[in-house]
């Protein structure tokens, strides 16, 4: 028997660590370098507070049991797990190393990952996956006998949702795989010109469908990011990426059961903002950017917007008011006139769901001039998918207050949860508003047109009635049957607003019958 | 330098020809103003660059996604 102790046995364990660290694979590092990519330690070590990094499974060896894989060099199986502190709070941290394999999943890889998700949801730590990949490694995958039991990865990542904030930054390539784990994030970032996503990659593609294209325009940011929404954000540079999560993360508790992170602010409550007195017209035909009245609102600097280059109709973001944490979606104007298409409808919806989840206070800014109409609308499946988002703002229970800036048309108006549709704990108008079931002129040819037509000079008659149902459908027409709490000064929405959460609980009770579970429409 | 469309996102009537071909573009300046849904709809340069050709005029029917301008970014 060896009477050596561990003493002597450390230089050889820190050897073999050495070797799968940075400095032990020159090669592969100077590889990135001529890439203009940061290696996935790098990533960690830029993404957490200085020296907070805990690796656990730095040493597995890859699985080397059938004749595909029998030689694989797979330092730390292509995927560094463990935990680390972002202003000071926990996170778990998955990255996925391109140099090894491509970035693919090996099966100690996946071992890996599961056990740290698994810890972070017993722990209820939020989950930061940095991807860069092309999903299942072949050398381990392409046989019954390791690929038939699958992996529990995406049952254990279900559950984590709604608990803990899922973070998935695409930091290159991420066809298959690392989209299947976006699938489930709650914020999914990409870097424009470098990453990709996508079930299958521009290979595979080709070799199923002929199709020819390179994996830039399959799943480059301006689709999945601009077109599709898939990710909820595409920046320029590796910074900017891990800078955003951290501001993500910066709105949210750890997990659904801590409070807030309310921070100080030294913006005053009543503050004014002159400006709010003639951005937005009574003439309806005016259009206006809603983000600045968001801006103007909410704590000075503080408005971080979701998905800002998708379904640009409406407009969601984070944002801070009095240093508490909200979410603010509202109809934009200035895209497609505010409409709610299905775009629009998914985006509100999954960003309620998101506020609903973690504890953030929903703000409503409703100028909805109605649910998108005609056949191409049909044809997209609003008449279910708005469904969402009266699915989510039922269930929600978070404080939530409507402000009506201008229209408030039909079923728009309930969806985005004006009057008492949604039981707002506070019901605001502008003084701009014009509250009713549709377009003005749109309910006068449906209803009346028989009776102007036959009139001796038609237009008059139409134009009188338009303006007879105009002249009933205001701010104080709204407030004199109480359907809204107030009409109020738009300078005074900020303290309004500020008041209102302040005196709300964290959150309302849940009244729902003792179901076992809600069934969303899509 | 690369060419760019500039799409239309709703259908309407142009109401405004609003920039001029050949002038430089800010990102979100206004190109052509559409009447859709009884509103004032802008179509706006998605980039900073220059205006090369505006291929619609005052009341053309403008169908969603139709291409209204030309730009070099």
């Amino acid at each position: 028997m060896s009477d050596q102790t561990s003493r002597d046995k450390l230089q050889e364990i820190e050897a073999a660590r050495t070797s799968v660290m940075d400095e032990g694979r020159p090669d592969a590092v100077a590889k990135r370098r001529a890439q203009g990519m940061a290696t996935a330690r790098e990533r960690i070590e830029q993404f957490v507070d200085r020296d907070s990094f805990r690796e656990v499974g730095a040493l597995v060896e890859p699985d080397r049991s059938n004749e595909l894989n029998r030689d694989l060099v797979a330092p730390a199986d292509g995927v560094i797990t463990g935990t680390g502190k972002v202003a000071g709070r926990e996170v778990s941290i998955i990255a996925q190393d391109f140099t090894v394999y491509g970035g693919s999943i090996g099966t100690a890889a996946d071992l890996k990952a599961g056990r740290l998700v698994q810890r972070g949801l017993e722990r209820g730590l939020p989950m930061v996956m940095m991807l860069e990949g092309g999903g299942h490694r072949i050398q381990d995958g392409m046989n019954a006998a390791h690929f038939a039991a699958a992996s529990p990865i995406f049952h254990t990542i279900s559950k984590m949702s709604g608990w803990v904030p899922n973070v998935v930054a695409i930091m290159g390539q991420g066809f298959a795989g690392p989209t299947a784990y976006a699938s489930l994030g709650d914020f999914v970032v990409m870097i424009r010109g470098k990453s990709t996503m996508g079930i299958a990659g521009p290979a595979l593609v080709k070799a199923g469908t002929g199709l020819d294209i390179t994996k830039e325009e399959l799943g480059g940011a301006k689709r999945q990011a601009d077109e599709q929404g898939i990710a909820d954000l595409a920046v320029d540079t590796e910074e900017e990426c891990l800078e955003a999560i951290q501001k993500f993360l910066s709105y949210l508790p750890q997990n659904a059961g801590q409070p807030l992170p309310i921070i100080p602010c030294d913006d005053p409550v009543d503050r004014q903002d002159d400006k709010l007195l003639d951005l937005v017209t009574a003439n309806s035909r005016k259009v206006y950017d809603v983000r600045k009245v968001i801006k103007s609102i909410a704590d000075v600097d503080s408005m971080f917007e979701l998905k800002p280059g998708f379904a640009r109709n409406i407009v969601t973001c984070f944002a801070r008011l009095n240093g508490r944490p909200v979410g603010f979606f509202a109809n934009q104007p200035l895209r497609k006139g505010g409409i709610l298409d299905v775009p629009a409808c998914e985006k509100a919806a999954h960003f309620i769901a998101l506020c609903d989840a973690f504890g953030l206070p929903l703000v409503s800014l409703i100028d909805i001039p109605g649910i998108s109409i005609g056949p191409a609308a049909e044809d997209t499946g609003i008449g279910r998918r708005s469904g969402r988002l009266f699915f989510e703002m039922g269930i929600a229970t978070v404080p939530r207050v409507s402000v009506v800036l201008r229209k408030g048309y039909g079923g728009g108006y309930y969806a985005m949860g004006g009057g008492r549709a949604f039981d707002a704990d506070a019901a605001f108008a502008w003084p701009t508003a014009e509250i009713c079931a549709m377009s003005i002129e749109g309910a006068v040819d449906v209803a009346y047109k028989k009776k102007y037509l036959a009139a001796d000079d038609p237009d008059a008659v139409r134009t009188e009635m338009i303006d007879n149902i105009k002249s009933q459908t205001g701010a104080l027409d709204a407030a004199r049957d109480f359907g809204i709490d107030d009409v109020i000064d738009p300078r005074d929405t900020r303290r309004r607003l500020i008041e209102t959460f302040a005196s709300c609980p964290a959150r309302r009770p849940d009244n729902s019958p003792p179901r076992v579970r809600p069934i969303s429409p899509i | 330098m690369a060419a760019i469309e500039v799409r239309s996102e709703v259908a309407g009537n142009v109401w405004l020809v609003e920039a001029s071909p050949d002038t430089n573009l800010e990102e979100d300046d206004v190109i052509v103003v559409l009447e859709s849904m009884k509103m004032e709809i802008p179509v706006t340069a998605p980039s900073k660059g220059k205006l090369t050709q505006i291929l619609v005029s005052k009341d053309d029917m403008i169908a969603e996604d139709q291409v209204i301008a030309l730009m070099e970014i």
